[in-house]
């Protein structure tokens, strides 16, 4: 599994597309108003997934584990939400955390976890 | 050569960037380019307090915040910049105007001017700002600010041959760590 993380905007989709061969049509993209699909081969936007969850109730870490299936062969992609002020809304301030926990766990899987900074990656695993 | 440097608030850009500028500039013209427009009291204080910072550095102030493109066609751009900061351009660029709405256009045009003018320096430093984690959702605005933001920031970074982070005032490199 391949773990791409990084701020907002910064060309995390690029570097899979680029690095890990990766097309368009593999890409699902995670939405805060709708439950995911894991069957694909690349996932990003993981971090409004941890929303979608955060906002039905569900712990990120466990639904992800209990719901994606071939975790091995992935390639997941989470914006970097944990650097900002607390946020003043406590459901915004669970998702946070909640997606921290979920990127810790996948980190631990991951053959490979890489920052992306301005278009330009460092290999933290 | 160029150099791009991003991170948080205080976390030591600015003091990296005014050593390497110096060290840079050799017995060369050494500048500092200020982008930030002062609009208030608070900004007036920032600008003093910077000044007073550097002191005795060796730099010479220029004043560009907006329209890079046309300051370099006036001005003999050989020497080492400092470019402070990439943040405060894009936003007098991207919400300076009179329309009362974003120029979507701005990055586009930061990106391709500063380029562009560090080509005809000799060497520069540019310094950004990492405001791309943080937990929240934005209205319109501030999202293509920072989508803007981004942009300008990789297309910069790309031409550039040394890219750095800050964090906690230690440096983490993404390319051309060999050349400092």
């Amino acid at each position: 599994m391949e773990l791409i993380i990084g701020g907002a905007f910064q060309g995390k989709t690029d570097y899979a597309k680029e690095n890990l061969s990766v097309s368009d049509s593999e890409i699902y993209i995670c939405e805060k108003d709708r439950e995911p699909d894991f069957s694909g081969k690349c996932i990003s936007h993981l971090e409004r997934f941890s929303f979608w969850c955060v906002e039905h109730g569900f712990e990120p870490a466990d639904y992800f584990f209990e719901h994606a299936t071939k975790i091995e062969d992935k390639i997941i992609i989470s914006d970097d939400i944990s650097c900002g002020v607390v946020p003043v809304d406590k459901m915004e301030r669970a998702w946070r955390e909640a997606n921290g926990r979920l990127l810790i766990r996948l980190s631990k899987k991951a053959e490979h976890v890489t920052r992306i900074f301005c278009g330009l990656s460092q290999r933290l695993k | 050569m160029k150099i791009f440097i991003s991170g948080g608030a205080k976390n030591g850009k600015s003091m990296f960037a005014q050593e390497i500028a110096k060290k840079l500039s050799g017995e060369g013209h050494l500048w500092y380019l200020a982008t930030m427009e002062p609009r208030d009291d608070e900004d007036d204080a920032r600008v003093i307090r910077h000044r007073k910072e550097r002191e005795g550095w060796g730099f010479k102030t220029v004043e560009w915040g907006r329209n890079i493109a046309l300051h370099c066609e006036e001005f003999d751009c050989k020497g080492t910049y400092l470019v402070d900061s990439v943040t405060a351009l894009l936003s007098n660029e991207m919400f300076g105007g009179m329309s009362g709405e974003p120029d979507k256009s701005a990055p586009e045009r930061v990106a391709k001017d500063l380029i562009a003018f560090s080509e005809a320096a000799e060497n520069v430093v540019f310094v950004s700002d990492n405001i791309f984690c943080d937990a929240a959702f934005y209205d319109d605005w501030t999202d293509s600010y920072r989508e803007g933001l981004a942009f300008a920031d990789r297309r910069i970074a790309e031409k550039c041959d040394v890219v750095a982070e800050f964090s906690c005032s230690q440096i983490i490199f993404y390319k051309g760590a060999e050349l400092i």
